[in-house]
Order: structure tokens, then C-alpha cells, then sequence
């Protein structure tokens, strides 16, 4: 496909980039075409600036008395939510600790779904997950689907309840890089456990949490201009 | 002298709250316009526009002063929590058609801020049926797919409008900026 050829393919998709309704498939697919034609990226650039400007137009309103407290009191709760950045090293090395326990238990998993597509007998199924589980003193394993606004898939949440318990979200098809919160919500409330370091759409972050994994509802993947990925668990 | 807002978010982004506070007083008003311009309920909108400034907070360091300016950075955060709640809440019977003729009327000139007098009479300019589409795009954040749903025409009508109204739209900003 020539890059003109590839230019009028994506010509509808780019507008729908431009204005933020392309769905998350459709981004990530355009994020991937416009990397090799120079055409796209500059008529995107040239969309996107308009659409913002379009945004323009809605007419200012004055919320109610009270708003900035209450917004500054929301901010008060979340603390310590905000990491001051010369902590952020330090975080990124629990990242990868967390991911080379996350591995081997993945692993394990995979192995115990290897068994069971093959054989399927129950017992071997709970051998093989009692010994997935033995790997850091878990007592239960669970994944669940991200998926976007449209019901598109676009990666895994996996959950363990164990000593520690942890979570941890992997993307494939994130509709745009850059960072991206990782936030568990249970009964309790919502809490930013990670951040997801998005490079051409794909990530992985977890962290350890104190929640009961029983008690975790979902997961949100926030990325920076407020688009939501949403993994929801049914335990 | 008055701080820009790139100051500020970068006050934000090292956990400053006068900075943050000086932030929300100063776009407030447009954020809280915008969420209820979309999800059309006051109190709604308050959560919607709180939302957006708590999300702010956590995202201030990610800012890029390079790929968008402040103002559009915020509400497109505001727009993309707006939208996230009116799929949540079906009870909130919003009319997005209607609205969007709506925004785009001569009766709101009165609240409009400066910087969008361009894109109004541009959207003015256009094609009724296009300046819509493209107002159904940008603000309520409705696919092709579902544009043409709610106003009964073929999927390829509602991609054309979408995308004639952008193209058009940056032809007319040009010519009144030249």
C-alpha cells in the first residue's frame, strides 16, 4: 500500500481521532497506520487543532458557592495519592519487582491452563492451581478483561490474594501512550495504586494492595486526558 | 503579575495547592459550562467539573505544554469524564442534536469567552447539518455510527458530514487568521 493509498484508508478515522469519538480500537489502529505516513500526521495535527478549538464554544457557567473547597477538599483525601518525583525511582524498582513475581506466577497459571485444555480432569485443574497459588502464598488467582467504551477489548487485569496481594493491568491496545493511572475500586472506595508508562499502546503496572481481592470491584485505567479503560471483576 | 497557566500546572504537578486553587478559580466557570452543556443537570455537572479538576491534580506532571494549551487540555478532560458519566447514567435524558444547535445559537454570544468568537461564526458558516455533526463529535463525543443513528442517516452521510465540517472549519480559521 502506497502512503497515499494508506492516507485515504484512514481519512474517516482521522477525523474521528481528531474530535476523541474513535473507539478504542480505532485509535489504536490509527496510531499505528499514521507512524509511516508523514500525510496523516499532519492532516491529524491539523484535525485535532480544530476540534479543539470546537470545544471552545460551550458558554461559561458559575457553579455553586463552595465549588474550589470542595474540589481543594477532594484533592486533601486523596493524599498521599501524589508522589513527590524523587520518589518515583524507588516506585518503578517495586514495578519490577512486582513483574518478576507476576511472571512466575503467570507462568504457573498458564501451566495449570495448559492442563486443563488438554486433559481437563478437575483434579489435575485444582493440583495445578493449588500449586500456582503455592508460588507466594495465595489463596486465590482471578483476571479480567479491560475493555473500552465500546466493549472493546483492550487488555488484561490480573488479581492475587495472597502474602502479598497485588494487581496487576497489562494493555495492548491502549488508545493513546503516555501515563496512565492504575485505579482499584472496592467497597472501601477508589485508590491509585500504579501508573502504566504507555508506549505504543501497550503497558504493564501493578502494585501490591491491601484490599481483599473478594472486595475489588474494578479496575480503571485513567490515561491523561481522562479517557477510562474499565477491567470489572465477578468473583 | 498573573501566573499563565503553565506556571500553575507546574506548580500543580509538584503538589502545590495555592497553585491548584489559583487553577480552579480561574477556569472553573468554563469547566463547569462545558459539563453542563453535555450532561445538562447543575448538580451533575458539579461532579463532572470537580472530577476533571481532581484529575488534573493527578495528571499535572504528565502535562505537555508543546502538543495542547492548558485550557485545551483541561476540557478535554472534562469533555472525555462528561461523556464517561452520560454512558453510566441513562437517566440522564440529554438531547445531544438539540444541544448542539443549541451551542452553537446566537443566544449564548453574551456567555461566550473571547477565544471562541473565531469558531463560532465559523460553525455559523458551515452547513447546519454539518456544523452539528461535528458538534455531536467533538462535544458528546457520538461515533459516525451513532450520529447517524440519531439523526436517520446512512453511516457514510454521518463520516462525511464529520469530516467536510473539520475540513471546512480549518479553511475558514485559516482565511480569518490570514
Amino acid at each position: 500500500m502506497t502512503e497515499h493509498d494508506a492516507h485515504d484508508e484512514l481519512s474517516d478515522a482521522l477525523a474521528e481521532f481528531a474530535t476523541g469519538a474513535a473507539s478504542g480500537a480505532d485509535r489504536a489502529r490509527v496510531l499505528r497506520q499514521v507512524g509511516g505516513c508523514a500525510d496523516c500526521r499532519e492532516e491529524l495535527a491539523s484535525l485535532s487543532a480544530v476540534a479543539d478549538e470546537v470545544l471552545l464554544i460551550a458558554p461559561e457557567r458559575q457553579p455553586a458557592a463552595g465549588f474550589e473547597s470542595a474540589v481543594l477538599d477532594r484533592i486533601a483525601a486523596l493524599e498521599p495519592a501524589k508522589p513527590a518525583p524523587a520518589r518515583r525511582p524507588k516506585r518503578r524498582r517495586v514495578y519490577r519487582a512486582l513483574a518478576a513475581a507476576t511472571a512466575a506466577v503467570l507462568i504457573a497459571a498458564g501451566a495449570a491452563l495448559g492442563v486443563w485444555w488438554a486433559t481437563a480432569p478437575d483434579r489435575e485443574l485444582a493440583a495445578s492451581y493449588r500449586e500456582t497459588l503455592g508460588v507466594a502464598d495465595g489463596r486465590y488467582f482471578t483476571a479480567a478483561p479491560v475493555v473500552d467504551a465500546e466493549g472493546g477489548q483492550v487488555g488484561h487485569v490480573f488479581a492475587y490474594q495472597g502474602d502479598p496481594s497485588w494487581v496487576f493491568a497489562v494493555l495492548d491496545g491502549a488508545p493513546e501512550d503516555g501515563t496512565w493511572d492504575v485505579v482499584a475500586v472496592t467497597g472501601e472506595g477508589t485508590d491509585a495504586i500504579a501508573t502504566c508508562e504507555v508506549a505504543d499502546a501497550s503497558c504493564g503496572a501493578g502494585a501490591t494492595v491491601d484490599a481483599d481481592i473478594y472486595d475489588l470491584h474494578e479496575v480503571e485505567l485513567v490515561a491523561p486526558d481522562g479517557t477510562v479503560l474499565t477491567a470489572t471483576f465477578t468473583h | 503579575m498573573e501566573l499563565s497557566d503553565e506556571a500553575l500546572l507546574a506548580g500543580v504537578a509538584g503538589g502545590d495547592a495555592d497553585a491548584m486553587a489559583a487553577f480552579v478559580r480561574r477556569h472553573q466557570a468554563r469547566v463547569f459550562g462545558l459539563a453542563l452543556s453535555i450532561v445538562g443537570v447543575r448538580a451533575v455537572a458539579e461532579e463532572v467539573a470537580q472530577e476533571a479538576f481532581v484529575r488534573v491534580w493527578r495528571h499535572a506532571g504528565g502535562f505537555d505544554a508543546r502538543r495542547a494549551a492548558a485550557s485545551t487540555w483541561l476540557l478535554t478532560i472534562t469533555r472525555n469524564v462528561a461523556i464517561d458519566v452520560l454512558r453510566v447514567r441513562r437517566d440522564l435524558a440529554t438531547d445531544p442534536i438539540a444541544m448542539a444547535q443549541w451551542l452553537i445559537a446566537p443566544s449564548n454570544d453574551g456567555d461566550r469567552v473571547p477565544d471562541s468568537i473565531g469558531i463560532t461564526e465559523a460553525l455559523r458558516e458551515l452547513p447546519a447539518e454539518q456544523a452539528v455533526a461535528v458538534v455531536l463529535s467533538v462535544h458528546f463525543g457520538l461515533t459516525a455510527r451513532e450520529i447517524a443513528e440519531r439523526e436517520g442517516i446512512p453511516l457514510g452521510t454521518a463520516k462525511t458530514r464529520v469530516r467536510t465540517g473539520l475540513l471546512r472549519l480549518r479553511a475558514l480559521l485559516e482565511v480569518n487568521r490570514d
